[in-house]
Parts: C-alpha cells; sequence; structure tokens
C-alpha cells in the first residue's frame, strides 16, 4: 500500500487532533474535577494512533497507544488532575507531536521516545494500582513503585469503524511475528486495517504472546473474513466482531460526528488556492484591458459582453477571496497553551482570554502572524505581569491578565494582545533613548509613537538595560518587520502601573484591493484605499509648518505632508496648483500625499517583484494595469 | 548541456560589445516592452515589465555593459529583451540587447577560461569565442545581474 499521498492529510488531521489536546489539557487543568476533558483527550489520542497505524508509523502508533492507555485509566477511574500528570500530559503530547511531523518527512528513527514511554506506562500502573488499593485503604497517592511488567495489552478501544477483529496465535507457533503481520497482510488485502493493537513494533518484543487486534473496514462477510484471516496459518482463536461501534465507556458523551452528517468542508492544497488567486489576477487583468476596449469601441454588443464579463469575474474573485480565508483561531489556538507554559517557568499567574476567534483574514497573512503575535505575548509574559507578590503589593489580584483580542475595522482586522501588567517604564526609555540620541535631547516624554519607535530600534530592543528594568523591547523590531511587510502597522499604548496594549492592523486580504489611481508627472501610482481617510485638494485647505515639515490642518489635526514628486524624484513639469492630497490613517498616524492627479478608483491585483538595489522602502508591490503596463503600489506604512 | 562537453551560447549584440550568455540561462526572448521605472534605483535598471502577468525587472544592457546608447527608432527605443535566469533559475530579470544576432554551439572546456579583455570588466567575461570571424565575449551573467538585486 502506497501511502505517501495520504501523509500531508494525516500531518493536517494529526496537528488538529493536537491542538484540541493543548485545549482539554488547559480545560481540565482549570476543572481538574472534570471528566469531559479527558474524554475528549482519549478520542483525540485514539483517533491520531488509527491514523499512525494506517500509515504504517509504528512509532507514532506506540507511542499513542501508550498515552491513551494511560488517558483509559484516568477515564476509568475519574481521576482528578494533578499537577504531575498535567505536566506528563502535557510532555507526552508534544512528544506525539514531535513523532508526528518526524514520521511524515521519513524521519520517524530519529525519535527519542523512550524516557516518555516509561513515563507514561509508570503513570499508568501505578494509577491502576492504586485503583485496587483504594477499596480497602482509601484514595492515595501512589509513591514511586518501579514497575516490575509492561502493562498488558488493552483491549482495542472503539470510535474506530469497521469490525474489531481479535487474534490469538498458537502458543506453539514459531516466528509469531512474522505470522501476525501475515495476518494482518490478509486483512489488508480485505479492507482498511485501522487501530492495530499492540502496535505492529511490539510484535517483535520477546514478551509478543501472539494475541492481537485491530479493526478491519471491510465490505467481506464476517466468515469470508475469517476463512481469509485463518489461511494464515497457525491461527489458534480468531473472532470477527459486529460491525457497531462499540461504546467502551464513550456513553454520554457528545458522539463524534456520524457518517451520514459528513462535513461539509474539503481540504484544499493551498498551492491550489495561490495559483487560483494568480489566475484571477490575470482575469482582472484582461477584464480591465476589455472594459477599455469597449470603451473606445462604443460598440453596445462589446459593452454588454464586457459588462457581463465583469461581473462575473468579479463575483469569480470575490469568491476565491473568501475561500482563502481562515479564522484566527487556527493560529491563535496554539497560544493558550505557551501562555501557560512559559507563565509556569517565570513563577507568574496569568489568565489568559482570546476573543474574536472566528474572524477571518487571508491565510497568507495569517500565517505570517504567528511569530509577531508570539513575540508580544512573550512579553506580556515576562515584561508586562508582575509576579504575584509584587502585584498584591500594588493591590492587584495576583493573577494577571493577558487578552488576544480580533476585531474587524473597514477593510483590515485589529488584532491586540493586552496586559494588566506594569505598563512601560518611560522614563527610563526616556533616558536611553536620548542618550542613544533617538530623541531630542530636551524631549520630556515620549508620546507612544515615539515609544513604539524607540522600542523597534533594532540595536535598542535587545539592549540589556531595556529588557532588565521594565523592557519591552525583545522582538519587537522583529514583530514590527513583520507587520509592516504585510502591509499592517502596529500601534502602542502603555500606562504605567495599569498594563500595554499593543495592536497590530493587518488588511483582509492581500491578493486584491481597491485602491485609489494617482498620476505623478507621467507615471501612476496604486494607494490601497485601506488606509485612505479622505482626499483634499492643496490650496484649500490651511498649510502649516510643523517641526520643519509642510503640514496641512484637517479639523483641527495637523497632517504632515509627503509630496510624492519629490519623494520619489519624478522629473517633470511643476506640481499643479490645486493637487490633490490623499490623507492617509493608520491608528494615531496621519500623512497627506500630495500627487498630480487622480485617474480613479479600481480594484488591483497585488503582485510581488524583485525589487533592485536602491528601490525606495515605499512600495509594498506592484500591479499591472488595465493597458498591461505594471504600476507601483505604494505602502502606506512607508509613507507615514 | 544536453551533449557532454558541449554548451548552446546565444549570441547578441549591445552597442559595440558582441555577447553571449548560455543559452541554458535564457528563459525567453520578447521585444522590447513598456517599463515602470523604480523609484531609487540607479539609471540601469530600466524598470518593471509586465510578463504575461509576472513582473520581470529589467536591466539596461547598453549602461551595464558602459556601451553607447542604441539610437531611437520612430521616437520609440527599438531592441529586445532576453530574460535571463540569475542565482540558479531562483529569479528572472531581463536584460536589454540591440539585436539578438545567433545560437550556437561550443566547446564547454572553453568556458570558464576568464581573459582580460580591453573595455569590459575582466569579472564580467567567462571565455572570448569567436564567430564569423569577429570576437565575442561570454558573459558572466549572474556576476553582472546579482548585484542588481538587493536580496
Amino acid at each position: 500500500m502506497d501511502l505517501s499521498q495520504y501523509a500531508e492529510l494525516f500531518l493536517a488531521e494529526s496537528r488538529e487532533h493536537l491542538s484540541a489536546c493543548n485545549q482539554l489539557l488547559l480545560e481540565w487543568e482549570r476543572q481538574p474535577a472534570g471528566l469531559t476533558p479527558v474524554s475528549g483527550l482519549f478520542r483525540a489520542v485514539h483517533t491520531v494512533k488509527g491514523m499512525a497505524a494506517t500509515m504504517g508509523y509504528a512509532r507514532v502508533t506506540d507511542l499513542a497507544h501508550r498515552m491513551e492507555s494511560l488517558l483509559d485509566v484516568l477515564r476509568r477511574g475519574a481521576h482528578p488532575a494533578t499537577d504531575e500528570l498535567l505536566q506528563l500530559l502535557f510532555r507526552a503530547r508534544d512528544a506525539l507531536e514531535r513523532a508526528v511531523e518526524l514520521s511524515v518527512v521519513g524521519r520517524e528513527r530519529e525519535l527519542e521516545v523512550a524516557e516518555i514511554v516509561a513515563d507514561l506506562d509508570h503513570a499508568a500502573l501505578r494509577l491502576a494500582r492504586a485503583k485496587v488499593g483504594a477499596a480497602a485503604e482509601g484514595p492515595r497517592e501512589a509513591g514511586g513503585v518501579t514497575p516490575s511488567v509492561v502493562p498488558p495489552p488493552p483491549e482495542v478501544e472503539a470510535a474506530a469503524t469497521g469490525r474489531l477483529v481479535q487474534v490469538t496465535l498458537r502458543p506453539e507457533a514459531p516466528l509469531k511475528a512474522g505470522r501476525a503481520l501475515l495476518v494482518l497482510k490478509r486483512a489488508q488485502a480485505l479492507g482498511v486495517v485501522l487501530a492495530v493493537t499492540p502496535p505492529q513494533t511490539a510484535f517483535e518484543a520477546e514478551d509478543f504472546e501472539g494475541r492481537f487486534s485491530f479493526r478491519l473496514d471491510s465490505p467481506a462477510a464476517p466468515d469470508e473474513i475469517e476463512t481469509a484471516l485463518r489461511a494464515a496459518g497457525d491461527v489458534a482463536h480468531l473472532t470477527v466482531g459486529g460491525e457497531e461501534v462499540r461504546g467502551s465507556g464513550l456513553e454520554g458523551l457528545p458522539a463524534a460526528p456520524a457518517e451520514g452528517g459528513r462535513s461539509r468542508h474539503i481540504r484544499v492544497d493551498l498551492r491550489r488556492l495561490d495559483g487560483l488567486m494568480d489566475l484571477i489576477g490575470e482575469l482582472a487583468t484582461a477584464r480591465g484591458r476589455l472594459n477599455q476596449l469597449a470603451a473606445e469601441r462604443r460598440d453596445p454588443a462589446i459593452d454588454d459582453v464586457a459588462i457581463q464579463v465583469s461581473r462575473l469575474s468579479s463575483d469569480l474573485q470575490a469568491e476565491i477571496i473568501q475561500a482563502r480565508m481562515t479564522p484566527v483561531w487556527q493560529v491563535f489556538d496554539r497560544f493558550p497553551r505557551l501562555v501557560r507554559d512559559l507563565a509556569r517557568e517565570l513563577g507568574k499567574q496569568v489568565a489568559f482570554r482570546v476573543e474574536g476567534k472566528e474572524i477571518e483574514l487571508d491565510r497568507t497573512i495569517l500565517d505570517e502572524l504567528g511569530d509577531p503575535l508570539l513575540h508580544l505575548l512573550r512579553n506580556a509574559v515576562d515584561h508586562g505581569i508582575e509576579p504575584p507578590a509584587e502585584r498584591r503589593r500594588r493591590g492587584k489580584p495576583p493573577e494577571g491578565e493577558i487578552v488576544l483580542t480580533a476585531v474587524r475595522e473597514r477593510a483590515s482586522v485589529a488584532i491586540t494582545v493586552s496586559d494588566d501588567g506594569r505598563g512601560i517604564d518611560r522614563p527610563k526609555i526616556l533616558e536611553r533613548a536620548k542618550r542613544d540620541g533617538a530623541v531630542d535631547a530636551h524631549a520630556e516624554a515620549l508620546t507612544d509613537d515615539q515609544l513604539l519607535r524607540v522600542l523597534a530600534r533594532p540595536g535598542f530592543s535587545t539592549a540589556e538595560t531595556v529588557t532588565s528594568v521594565s523592557g519591552r523591547g525583545v522582538g519587537i523590531d522583529v514583530a514590527m518587520t513583520r507587520i509592516r511587510a504585510l502591509g499592517g502597522t502596529i500601534d502602542i499604548r502603555s500606562e504605567p502601573g495599569k498594563g500595554t496594549a499593543f495592536v497590530l492592523r493587518l488588511p483582509v486580504t492581500l491578493a486584491i484591493v481597491r485602491a485609489i489611481i494617482a498620476s505623478v508627472g507621467p507615471e501612476r501610482y496604486a494607494l490601497p484605499l485601506t488606509y485612505v481617510a479622505e482626499t483634499v485638494e492643496l490650496g484649500t485647505v490651511t498649510t502649516t509648518v510643523v517641526e520643519g515639515r509642510e503640514a496641512i490642518v484637517l479639523r483641527d489635526r495637523v497632517v504632515p505632508l509627503v509630496h510624492l514628486r519629490r519623494l520619489l524624484a519624478v522629473t517633470s513639469d511643476r506640481e499643479p496648483a490645486r493637487a490633490p492630497i490623499i490623507v492617509l490613517e493608520m491608528g494615531d498616524r496621519r500623512a497627506g500625499v500630495v500627487v498630480d492627479g487622480m485617474l480613479g478608483q479600481q480594484e488591483i491585483v497585488v503582485k510581488g517583484f524583485d525589487a533592485p538595489q536602491g528601490t525606495l522602502p515605499v512600495f509594498s508591490g506592484a500591479t499591472i494595469m488595465g493597458d498591461g503596463i505594471p504600476a507601483l503600489i505604494l505602502d502606506a506604512g512607508g509613507l507615514l | 548541456m544536453s551533449d557532454a562537453g558541449v554548451v548552446r551560447l546565444l549570441v547578441f549584440r549591445v552597442g559595440n560589445l558582441v555577447c553571449a550568455a548560455e543559452a541554458e540561462r535564457v528563459r525567453e526572448i520578447l521585444p522590447r516592452l513598456a517599463t515602470t521605472r523604480i523609484p531609487g534605483t540607479p539609471p540601469l535598471v530600466a524598470g518593471l515589465v509586465n510578463v504575461r502577468g509576472t513582473l520581470v525587472t529589467v536591466v539596461e544592457g547598453w549602461r551595464a555593459l558602459r556601451q553607447p546608447e542604441p539610437p531611437a527608432a520612430n521616437g520609440t527605443q527599438s531592441g529586445t529583451t532576453v530574460l535571463l535566469e540569475v542565482g540558479g533559475g531562483r529569479k528572472v530579470l531581463g536584460f536589454t540587447v540591440d539585436e539578438v544576432v545567433d545560437l550556437l554551439a561550443a566547446d564547454a572546456a572553453a568556458l570558464d577560461r576568464r581573459p582580460a579583455l580591453p573595455g569590459i570588466d575582466p569579472t564580467l567575461v567567462r571565455a572570448v569565442g569567436r564567430r564569423a570571424g569577429q570576437l565575442f565575449v561570454v558573459l558572466d551573467t549572474d556576476a553582472l545581474l546579482t548585484p542588481i538585486l538587493s536580496s
């Protein structure tokens, strides 16, 4: 059976189950007496085991099996969560994740699982014994009893489909491992073999007694199966179970989605979506050209077709963009565990909350978001939240709070990481910034904006003095670079003693945006509408000079001007007297971009290009205009 | 290189210089396309062009090789754009030439002798060949074009 084509699917599904394990473990930690998380864990691990067995990943199967055994004991014994158990299960989950990842790339052999396997077996045995003793002695924590025997192979749990087949080989049969494999081979010829227990690797073990079981999903009748399998030889006893899925202690729990109520989702390779996006981009370009031609020809028949094609391709485009949208929980879900681990490590108490999990972003943007958020969360736990004692002294609850929120704004999504910690020590940062020459020596205070700029200076952020005092530095430059590259921005709000919040603003989609096409001399530039607040005309608004920069006053706010002609060194005649000003707004920052004229608004397909040396850092990409000639896209973040 | 020891070369003219590039590196030969200036780049970067929906940066051949500017015909620039793979095919750059002259086979062993030749930066010369009694320079296209891309 060549299963390599399923490897990616196996990986994707296993990751989902493993992610669920994290959530469930955290839940169990919060409600140590609850049984639901344990059952959920059992089911998730069991599914991974079943899939791994089918794929032939023996070590994954084995590890999952041991984990499952322990979970089974916990489940049956209605054992409450202890710190020790949770740590063990977290470790086991992580090991399983590593096992899955390595197996898929054919590096299963590199796995080091002996220690965790021993710990799992040990714990399972101890708990089972404690339970036996409990009747007489009452509950007690089992001491460090070293297990002298490997736990017996537990019977196959259900939750899998197909018939349960239990096989016992003749005790006198030689080469039991080979015989057992032969039985499995014959079974595979009949259908899909799942949940081999003990896993195939265990067949080689010295103490393998020739008893094993598996699930067989096959259209063949039970007696046919029995005959086929017995033909492998040396089979002493063989039973083929019914087709129903056994309850196996899962009664009363929400059932896994039944086959009939199959999910209406399918998995699509991301590359396919990217390919579709590229094609739709070209279609949009061709549509633009067609519209232009139709306008020139003034032929009603062509006009009609052009309009219809336009509408259809817009709808298609909207559908594909929608297909790329991914809810943020796909990235956020790994953070609760991370924050918990970090808090433990640093001796902090942190309640972590996630809001707006269902908000969607383009897949590409979401994928890039993980690391920057990680940096910010780390900073919040490490530098934001005070140790419990300090919090008590300040009259705060000992447990700090970190909130991760996603909110949809106009054409962007705002993601906020906030904590109720000590806030950034501005005077210290100011002092340091003055020494570095990052701010004017006479400055008396740092605005939020200046603060961010100072923190995001690469040299500054890693400086030891900052991090050890109140530092917020580590990683902010990294986070900022990433976010900027995605056409987004970062803002900061910090209040001493009350906490700090970082706000990340990102475009909802990268691929196609609505933009203003502006002309500067003979050149055209596209400005995405995402951050355009309004447009005004130079000469109709008051101009002024602030800190040496030309600016306009707009509803009592000073907006510095950027003359595109000067910035981009466009060589041609003078700027028109009533040049349009496109006002950009990103969080609290604003800038007025002075251009020569506005050629209109249109949907543009954002394309990357290999920027040659020297390219001004104000472009986020380029697009192809209706006439087939490229135009550069101005990056609002770079202009502000 | 299908036959061992033989390389195919695309021969073209830039100003007074007859040059060649390994045909294996040539992705496509196109007419001169409308370019969009990229602000901030040195003059030898002609700009961006649209090659069937993909954006390609084009380098002005005569500037890169310090040759005289080709005369403009009918107010528009004539010439040809050769798309070359750079850095092992990871990137593609356009390179404008005055005209494509020939496609010929040469002895691979003759490449990489790196002789010095007056009028051209020696680091850009891989070899010198002879065709119809005329010398031509086999260009090290990576050495010529890689520095133009910033990263």
